[in-house]
Order: C-alpha cells, then sequence, then structure tokens
C-alpha cells in the first residue's frame, strides 16, 4: 500500500491538511482581504462580533480582531516552519553524530542534551527571547534552543540501532564511506520518525509562540495570536470575543498539525498503527 | 551501599547541573545587548546612576571575565541572586516569599493530573476500541493542542464571569482576613482554577500514556503467563499488567516536571497567582533580569529535585534499575 | 479412557487471511505417563491446538467445530470460572521464550506462590520444594531474586515448577527449549523427561526439531498448513516415515556425521595460511571487563572451509567482525597474507574490503530496506570505483548466480522469501570477487528445509570461486556438514580445534564432548 494512500485512508489526518491549507491560505491573503495594518483602529473599541463590520469584533483601541487573526496566521506559521527547521538542524547533526560515533563524542552530547531537557525550557525560552529583546529572530532561535533536545534523542537512539544493524556493517565491509553510510544507509531508515517529529515540533512551535506573546515578548512589529489573547486578558469581563477568537484559531492550527503528525505517523509505520 | 553510592553519583550530577546553568546565566547577563551592568539594572529608565555603579562594584565588571565569573558564581552559591532593582530587595527574599504559593499550585495541579490521567487511561484500555475510549482520545487530543493560558481564560469566562462560582483572581479574598479553617478553605476554592487549568494539559498526557502502556503490557508474555497459572482477571490487573504499566508513567512524570513548572508562570499570570512565574511576569514588564535569572535557577533546582524524585520511585517499583 | 482427547477440531482464522482455518479437523489424544510430541514449522497450527486447549485463544480465533475432552469432559463447554480453575489446576503449561514468560517486577518466589493463592492451596514451604524438585540451586537465595538475575535456563526451570506447583495431570509445553542454547536445551529437556515418569504425567510438548523428538517423545503427531498429515509412534515415524512432509522434516536434520570431503588444495597445517589470528584479544567496555575474546590464535588454509563454533556469548561472532574491522581488538594479530590488518586505519583498510568479505546472519536485517536489490549488491563495486552501469550488469549476473531470477534486481528486499534474501546477501559478497569469505551464522534464522538449500550453494560456491570460508555457527550439525576443519569456542576462549571427523570422532576438551552430546537425537539417530 503506498504511502499517500495510507495517509488519505487517515480521515483525521486529512482534515487536519485541509484546516492547515486553510490557515495558510489566510496567511497568504491577508493583506488583500484586509488591506490594512491590524494595529489601527478601524472604528468604535469593543463592538460586538458582526457589529459595525466588526466580523469578530473589535478590541480596546478599535482594531479589528479579524485582520489580526488573520495577519497573526502568517506569524504562527512563519515562526512555527522556521524554528522548526533551525531545532532539526541542530537536532539531527548533534543526533547523527552521537549515535554514529559513539563513546566519548556520544557522552558529550549527551550530557549536554540531559542539561537541556532538565531545564524548564519555557522559562529558557522567556529568558533568551527577553534578554535578546523580542525580535521575529530572537524567538525563532529561542524556540529553536529549547525544541532540539528530543530530536538529538530519537536521532540518536534510531542510529544507535541502526548502526548495529547488519546491513549498515555489510556497507562497513564493504568499504563504503562514513558520509556515503550516514547519508544513503542509515538516514533513509530513520527518516519517518524525524518526519512525525517536525510535524509535531511546528505544532509545540505556534503553541510556544503564542506564549511568549501572550506574556508581551512577541516582535513589536507583528501582529501575533497570542499578543491578542494578552490584551484581552484583562478585559475579559467586557470583551470576550478578544480572546476567544484568536484562541481557536491557534486551537485550530496546533490541532491540524497535530492530525496531521498522526496520520504521518500511521502511514510511514503501518506496523504500529494497528497496535495502537 | 551500592544505593549510597547510586545518590552520591545523582548528587554529583544535580550539582554539575546547577553550576552549568549558574554559568549560562552569567554567560546571558554578558551576551545581551549592552553594558552588563545596565542590562542587571534594567532599561526601563528607571535604573539611577548609584544603582549602576553599586552593580558595577559588585560584578567586579572592571575586571576580567574569569574574576567576573568567580566573583557572581561564588555570590551565587552563597544565595545572593543579586537586588531586583523595581522592589530595592533581595532576589532570593522575593522568590523565597512566593515559593510556597507555586509549589501549592504546581503540586496539587501534578496530583490531580496523574490521578485523573490514569483512572482514564485505565478506563479507555479496557475498553479499548469503545466510545469512553474514542471520547477519551477526543478529550486528550483537544487539551493537548491549546494553550494553557487560552484554557485558563475560559475557565475564568465560565466558572467566574458567567457562573460566578468561583474566584478567577488572586490566592485569597482582599480585605476580610481569614483564618483557621476559613482560610484553608478560601485558598482552596481560589485554587481550583489556576490547578485545573494546568493540571487538565497533563492528564490528558497521562491518560494517553497509561492507555498505550496498559494495552503494551496486555499483550507481553508474562500476562499470558499468568493467565496459564488460572489467575484472576482482577488480579492480573492490579499484580501483573499495571505495575509494569506504571514504569513509562513514572518516567514521564519525571520528563515532564520543567513543563510543568513552565506551565505555571503562564496560569499564575492569567489567574494572579501570588507565586515566582507572577514574579518572572512582574520582572519581565519591568525589565527586572537579576529576578528573572533568579527564577530560572529556582525552577530548574525544582525540577531537579523532582527528577531525583521519580528517579527514586523508579528505583522502588523496578528491581532492574537497582545496582547490583 | 484418555487424560486429554482432541476430536475433529477446528479453529477459524479472520476473514481475509491467507487460508480459512488456522486448524482444521484436528484429532488426537493423550494417555497418562506419555508424551506427545506435536511437530510442525511454523504456521502448521501447531500452537493454535494447545492454544485452544488452555483456553488461551486469541480473540479473532473462534472454535467453529470439535470437542475437546478433558478426562472425559468437554472444556468448550466451561464456564470462565471453571476453565480458570483448569488453568494450573489441571493442566500446567510452559511457553517458548522463559525470557519474557515471567513478570520482570516480582520476585521469583511470589511468582510461585502466585499459582498456589489464587487456587486456594497452601503455599508453606512448597516454593522451596519445587525449585529444589527442578534442580535449581540454592533454592532460598533463588527464591529472592527477580527473573532479570537468572539465566534463560534457570528461568525455564521456575516456569516449570510453576506448572508442577498444583501437580497438574497433563503438562503442555510449547518449544520450550527452542530460546535455549543447546548445553541447556538437553538439561531441560532430560528434566521434563524426569519429572514426566516420575509423576506419570501427561505431556503435550511442540517442537519444529525432529532431533528434540527424537529425544523425548513417546508418540508423535505431524502437522502441516493446520491438518494432522501423519501421527504414531515415535520409532515408526523416524524410521518409516509415510507423509512426504515428514520425510522433508526427517532429511532436513542435519546428520551429525560428518561425511567425507575432498582434501582442499594447500595443506592447512603446513602450507602458507590465508589468514592467522595470533593471541587476538577483545574486551567491551562496561561489561565487567570480562574479555568477549581471549587469546584467540587460528590459521585458514587456501581453499579450506573452517567451521568457528560456539553458543551464544561464545565470542565467535566478535572474533568474526574483529576480522572485518567491525569491532577493534585489543591487542593481537590478524595476518591476512602478509600483512597485519589490525593496526591499519579506516582508510588503510579499504584495498582489503574486496578481498575479504561477510555474509550475514539475519536475512531481514542485512539488506536496506530501501533500496533495490540491483543497488545493493553493485554499491561495493561502485565505492571501489567501478563504473555504475558495469556493476549493475555484473549484479544480474550475480543474481544468476545465486539461482536467482535478473528481473529481482528492480526489486525491494522485503519482497523476498528468507532464503531469497540470504542469497541476495550472498551475491552482495561475491560481488567483489573476495579470496576469504566470513559467514556468520548464514542459515540459522531461516527455516530447516531451507537451511539445507542455502548450505549446498555456499558449498558449490565455494568449490566453483575457489572460495576459502570461515564459517560461524552455533550448530554442530551443520558445522559437520560443511567443514575442513572445526573450532570451539566458550566464553572467549578457543578450546579446541582440529579436522572436523576428528573432533566429532574423538573431542578432546570436556565441553566439546559436552557439546557433542547436546545435540538432540544424537544418540538415537545414530543407532
Amino acid at each position: 500500500m503506498s504511502f499517500l494512500h495510507a495517509f488519505t485512508r487517515n480521515r483525521g489526518a486529512v482534515l487536519g491538511l485541509i484546516i492547515l491549507a486553510l490557515v495558510a491560505l489566510m496567511a497568504a491573503t491577508a493583506s488583500v482581504v484586509f488591506p490594512f495594518s491590524p494595529w489601527d483602529m478601524q472604528g468604535a473599541p469593543f463592538a460586538h462580533p458582526g457589529e459595525e463590520g466588526f466580523l469578530l469584533g473589535s478590541d480596546s483601541l478599535g482594531r479589528d480582531v479579524a485582520a489580526g487573526i488573520a495577519h497573526g496566521a502568517y506569524v504562527s506559521l512563519l515562526i512555527g516552519a522556521v524554528s522548526t527547521l533551525v531545532g532539526l538542524a541542530i537536532g539531527v547533526s548533534l543526533g547523527a553524530i552521537a549515535g554514529y560515533a559513539g563513546g566519548l563524542m556520544d557522552d558529550a552530547i549527551m550530557r549536554v542534551t540531559e542539561i537541556f531537557q532538565t531545564v524548564p525550557s519555557f522559562i529558557l525560552a522567556v529568558v533568551l527571547v527577553a534578554i535578546f529583546r523580542p525580535s521575529l529572530a530572537s524567538i525563532v532561535a529561542a524556540i529553536a534552543i529549547v525544541s532540539w533536545p528530543p530530536v538529538t534523542r530519537v536521532v540518536r537512539a534510531e542510529f544507535l540501532t541502526l548502526r548495529n544493524r547488519e546491513f549498515v556493517q555489510a556497507a562497513e565491509v564493504l568499504g563504503r564511506s562514513r558520509f556515503a553510510i550516514i547519508v544513503h544507509e542509515i538516514l533513509p531508515n530513520a527518516l519517518s520518525p524525524i518526519i512525525v517529529l517536525a510535524s509535531l515540533m511546528v505544532a509545540s512551535a505556534v503553541l510556544l509562540e503564542s506564549a511568549l506573546s501572550f506574556l508581551g515578548l512577541g516582535d513589536p512589529n507583528l501582529m501575533s495570536w497570542g499578543f491578542m489573547i494578552g490584551s484581552g486578558r484583562s478585559v475579559i469581563r467586557l470583551a470576550w470575543w478578544m480572546s476567544v477568537f484568536p484562541g481557536l484559531a491557534i486551537f485550530l492550527t496546533v490541532l491540524a498539525l497535530n492530525l496531521v503528525g498522526d496520520g504521518l505517523a500511521d502511514a510511514l509505520n503501518p506496523r504500529l498503527s494497528r497496535r495502537r | 551501599m551500592s544505593i549510597l553510592r547510586f545518590l552520591l553519583a545523582r548528587m554529583a550530577k544535580m550539582v554539575a547541573v546547577i553550576a552549568t546553568i549558574v554559568v549560562v546565566n552569567f554567560l546571558l547577563i554578558h551576551a545581551a545587548p549592552g553594558d552588563p551592568a545596565s542590562v542587571l539594572a534594567g532599561q526601563s529608565g528607571a535604573a539611577d546612576a548609584r544603582f549602576v555603579e553599586q552593580l558595577r562594584h559588585q560584578f567586579g565588571l572592571d575586571q576580567p571575565l574569569s574574576t567576573q565569573l568567580w566573583l557572581y558564581v561564588s555570590s551565587v552559591a552563597t544565595g545572593d541572586l543579586g537586588i531586583s532593582h523595581l522592589q530595592q530587595r533581595p532576589v532570593l527574599d522575593l522568590i523565597l516569599e512566593r515559593l510556597s504559593a507555586t509549589l501549592i499550585l504546581t503540586l496539587s495541579a501534578f496530583a490531580f493530573s496523574i490521578a485523573a490521567g490514569m483512572a482514564l487511561g485505565v478506563a479507555a484500555a479496557q475498553r479499548a476500541g469503545s466510545w469512553i475510549d474514542s471520547a477519551l482520545t477526543v478529550l486528550a487530543l483537544g487539551f493537548y493542542c491549546t494553550p494553557i493560558f487560552w484554557v485558563g481564560l475560559m475557565l475564568v469566562l465560565v466558572f467566574s464571569v458567567s457562573l460566578d462560582w468561583l474566584p478567577s483572581f488572586g490566592m485569597m479574598t482582599i480585605g476580610a482576613p481569614l483564618h483557621g479553617l476559613a482560610r484553608v478553605q478560601d485558598i482552596a476554592a481560589h485554587l481550583v482554577l489556576p490547578a485545573l487549568t494546568l493540571g487538565l494539559f497533563y492528564m490528558a498526557v497521562y491518560a494517553r500514556m497509561t492507555r498505550a502502556s496498559m494495552l503494551d503490557s496486555l499483550g507481553q508474555d508474562y500476562v499470558r503467563t499468568a493467565r496459564a497459572k488460572g489467575v484472576p482477571e482482577g488480579r492480573i490487573l492490579r499484580r501483573h499488567i499495571l505495575r509494569n504499566a506504571l514504569l513509562p508513567i513514572v518516567t514521564l512524570a519525571g520528563v515532564q516536571a520543567g513543563q510543568l513548572i513552565g506551565g505555571s508562570v503562564l496560569v499564575e499570570t492569567v489567574f494572579a497567582w501570588p507565586g515566582i512565574g507572577r514574579l518572572a511576569f512582574d520582572a519581565l514588564l519591568a525589565r527586572d533580569y537579576q529576578v528573572l535569572l533568579g527564577v530560572f535557577l529556582t525552577t530548574s533546582i525544582m525540577v531537579i529535585l523532582f527528577n531525583l524524585a521519580t528517579d527514586l520511585l523508579y528505583l522502588l517499583i523496578d528491581p532492574r534499575m537497582r545496582p547490583a | 479412557m484418555s487424560l486429554l482427547r482432541i476430536e475433529n477440531l477446528t479453529v477459524a482464522l479472520p476473514q481475509g487471511a491467507e487460508r480459512p482455518h488456522a486448524i482444521s479437523d484436528v484429532s488426537m489424544s493423550l494417555d497418562a505417563g506419555e508424551i506427545l510430541c506435536i511437530v510442525g514449522e511454523s504456521g502448521s497450527g501447531k500452537s493454535v491446538s494447545v492454544a485452544a486447549t488452555m483456553g488461551l485463544l486469541p480473540a479473532a480465533l473462534k472454535i467453529t467445530q470439535g470437542r475437546i475432552l478433558l478426562d472425559g469432559t468437554d472444556i468448550l463447554g466451561f464456564s470462565p470460572a471453571q476453565m480458570r480453575d483448569m488453568r494450573g489446576k489441571r493442566i500446567g503449561m510452559i511457553f517458548q521464550e522463559p525470557m519474557t514468560a515471567l513478570n520482570p517486577l516480582m520476585r521469583v518466589r511470589d511468582q510461585v506462590a502466585e499459582i498456589m493463592q489464587v487456587h486456594g492451596a497452601p503455599v508453606g514451604n512448597r516454593v522451596l520444594e519445587l525449585l529444589e524438585a527442578v534442580g535449581l540451586p540454592n533454592p532460598a537465595t533463588l527464591a529472592r531474586a527477580y527473573p532479570h538475575q537468572l539465566s534463560g535456563g534457570q528461568r525455564q526451570r521456575v516456569m516449570i515448577a510453576i506448572a508442577l506447583a498444583l501437580e497438574p495431570a497433563i503438562l503442555i509445553a510449547d518449544e520450550p527449549t527452542t530460546a535455549l542454547d543447546v548445553t541447556t536445551q538437553m538439561q531441560v529437556l532430560h528434566l521434563i523427561r524426569n519429572i514426566q515418569q516420575r509423576r506419570g504425567m501427561g505431556v503435550l510438548f511442540i517442537t519444529h526439531d525432529f532431533g528434540v523428538v527424537a529425544e523425548i517423545a513417546d508418540r508423535v503427531v505431524v502437522m502441516q498448513q493446520g491438518a494432522v498429515v501423519e501421527s504414531g509412534h515415535v520409532t515408526e515415524i523416524l524410521q518409516n516415515p509415510q507423509h512426504p512432509y515428514t520425510l522433508k522434516l526427517i532429511a532436513a536434520v542435519p546428520h551429525t556425521t560428518p561425511p567425507p570431503r575432498p582434501a582442499p588444495p594447500g595443506h592447512p597445517i603446513t602450507g602458507r595460511p590465508i589468514l592467522e589470528l595470533v593471541g587476538v584479544t577483545k574486551t567491551y567496555r562496561g561489561r565487567g571487563a570480562v574479555p568477549a575474546v581471549h587469546q584467540a590464535s587460528l590459521r585458514i588454509g587456501r581453499g579450506e572451509t573452517l567451521g568457528l563454533v560456539g553458543e551464544s556469548g561464545s565470542g565467535k561472532s566478535t572474533l568474526a567482525r574483529a576480522i572485518v574491522r567491525l569491532v577493534i581488538p585489543e591487542s593481537g594479530a590478524i595476518r591476512f597474507h602478509d600483512t597485519d590488518l589490525r593496526p591499519l586505519s579506516r582508510g588503510q583498510w579499504k584495498p582489503f574490503r574486496k578481498r575479504i568479505q561477510m555474509v550475514f546472519q539475519d536475512p531481514a536485517a542485512s539488506l536496506n530496506p530501501r533500496r533495490r536489490v540491483g543497488d545493493i549488491i553493485a554499491e561495493g563495486p561502485v565505492a571501489h570505483g567501478e563504473p555504475r552501469h558495469k556493476a549493475r550488469a555484473r549484479a544480474i549476473e550475480l543474481l544468476r548466480l545465486v539461482q536467482l531470477d535478473p528481473g529481482a534486481a528492480d526489486r525491494f528486499p522485503h519482497e523476498f522469501s528468507g532464503g531469497q534474501r540470504q542469497r541476495i546477501g550472498i551475491a552482495r559478497a561475491l560481488a567483489m570477487e573476495p579470496e576469504l569469505l566470513i559467514a556468520d551464522e548464514p542459515v540459522s534464522a531461516l527455516d530447516v528445509s531451507v537451511q539445507a538449500q542455502i548450505l549446498e550453494l555456499l558449498e558449490d560456491l565455494r568449490v566453483r570461486l575457489n572460495l576459502t570460508m570461515l564459517f560461524i555457527t552455533h550448530d554442530l550439525r551443520v558445522a559437520a556438514q560443511i567443514c575442513d576443519r572445526v573450532a570451539v569456542m566458550r566464553r572467549g576462549i578457543i578450546v579446541e580445534q582440529g579436522p572436523t571427523a576428528e573432533v566429532f570422532a574423538n573431542p578432546t576438551h570436556d565441553y566439546t564432548r559436552a557439546l557433542l552430546d547436546s545435540i538432540p537425537g544424537r544418540r538415537k539417530n545414530q543407532t
């Protein structure tokens, strides 16, 4: 059964993919549908959803909540994707080196990984962004720095088992180079858990970004969902819609990413999925 | 004897981790844009020149980096975490004042999440494939995908704003000094929403884990052996399946400790719970970095201690882990 | 009246399985005081038959027809409570995997006591008595131990102690010795036989190995594809098998007497050896510093097949891997012609990769699942500079050489059976045109009938291509068939080496003798 077939058979995964496509579409067309800055006042403050031409209401400064959500989608997806890529790059290289080289190298890398896993990662991210001033770059860096350790662990474990598998030993005996063995023999067989992990990492990066901007650590020039919830927090008795709608946006995006991740896991490893 | 050696090795490792974090803190201060003294004093504009000068002297900023590191590490080692420029008080005092509130919140959230999560997980595993199982899977996925601070706000919206059942703010009713049992009741009422907020996510995590590890040990050979012995199903569940299923849950609890404490920062912010998370949030607003770094160090130590506890628990449950 | 009688039992497989029934119309009976062996390869339905008897069938399998009579009562009509009461009390059972059959978190004492507790029998001193009865040393210490502190053989003895605790009239043993080393296997077989005779129990013994049958059975039932194809008294079946499948199974058991072999071209002892190991020692870090291989020395002459024989953990695989630098020994010399290979770096080793090749044990794990067979075979020559199209063309020739269809080159490993994959592994090694071929347990993961074909292929190739071979195996019967000389390894030390026929006829070391005595069915086979 082909991968695509297995994936599309999973209804949750297809639903996730559709939601994700819609969010991406929203991000791409935000400046067309709402051709103004989401920071600009568009009307009366605290307008209820549906009133005064505000589909999802307006906030305490008369800004359009719907426009904020549309523009925020771009920030969430961008930060989610880029920080995951950076985190993967760090995690996969460290994990591959530790798992393939073994010995002292492995010990050293795993010690560092352990420390990063012990430290409360969210607080570390807060400290990093706060000290280096909130910006797109510092947020991406902070999320990447706290999210690579699980990748390293998974990749290392895969490499450790795979490097002792007989087909890898056969490649050694045939005299292939280390690089060829890592790239052609081991990595393709370790790819499925990495792909699954990546989709879940994007999900947790979106959550992490929203938490940072909720605390006021978002990029001050970019509208983001977490910031919107944060600014609605103190006026929740007055304007529930200011926190409810951005929260739903986060929920749906993260849910979609998780569904896609589960679908990938099932499709890439049919043996495991049958057991679940 | 060998248990003692294990403990000593663990202690040594803990000290090494803490030392690393202290050094990282030091490096962060120096890596931050701007002069370390003004970084520590905060850019809020509130810092006066005399305070900056005092910091300069305290950290020996005119001396080589290695001396500075030594000064920093030795002052942290003696419990001096610096002074909050916002409150003009030692950071350690501020943290210690608020530690108990955070402990109450995180421990009750943890207790709730593990009890409710395991109960749900066992129920789902026993009826794998039924509607209860599916409902649990959906519920778990739901909590898994929701930002924790938003769950808090929604609970406030429902239980405080709409229904007016529970307080949504602080740890005690302000302006009504209560004593004895009434005080405990008051705190408990204030605790419900924050603890639930923090606990629901982890409840989902533990429920999923319990279900998976129950199903896993269900298929093990020793369960078949127990059946072949004629052991009744109830006893098989208690003595053979559940005990083995506990191991990955304990491991997970250790791994999640850091996240739990991180989550408490958000929850304390939402509910104005007077713990160190709220302290961190206030410090953030005022760019009070000494406090922030102090909170980072303290929470790291909390995680390390929690991990030690789970390691000991694991040792207690699993004889294979015990040193020979 | 028989103790246990299975009548016309049919168990349906779930829809969409490769055949409609797991077993169909199976009948057999077991009397007190006898051992009945059920023999068959994997998928023959032998385990399903006994699982039905114990009421331990997986939920997906349903009994559609038949009766199972225990002392004349049909147990298929039992309530769950009656069934539970029967299990352990009237029928005891032991399983194949002693490593996982015991609860890792409970002490041995508690696991043995549990069967008495749940059946309401007094425990008292019984646990220690039972542990002693199954021949465990130091019962008092062992009772306090956890399963992970016991060896495989000891765990299987604990399982037997549990099964015997309530003195059941019937013992069911599902391949109880398959996962054990040969010497341990023989001890456990003797134990079962002794206890059975002492107590007059009926034993239902499942196995795939006719050697074990010869060792232990009174009567035999042969199963194939879910049906009984032959049954009868053990001597009758062994000496005069009627069904072709039985014949095939018996023929697949290698003989223990080495067949006569033509002398290899070079004299192994006096001529210059191709490979000579001198005092090779390898210690893995962090394993109590006991060397996995200790001072191993041996030589292989041109055109010769040397068998390296030993049980699991004897260090034979480590030694084989040391020769090809998969593990790096800390001392000794590995001389290939005139070069000591041990001190060479990865780069310096590369030219020798063409001359020394290896065939691995597990055909499922030794081929990269994501690459096509043609690429797998061609990758070695390509790594040594041969143009890709040329290497691919040669891969197709090599597939013919190992008797596979050339079309195999474009397919993936998972599309082939175990035996076919092992042929691909052999082709990959031969693509380098090596002088020395190291075969690490190349047949131990295969079904017996396939084993014989692969051994034949290796022997044929060795002669045609003038290969020198180091053949690693745990199975003395296999070594007897294809090795000119054998070296016996135990706990990292080579205890004996010499021409195969000589070692088999007159073993000088006690361990070799013990190994030879442990070959199932040896004595009965030879009479």
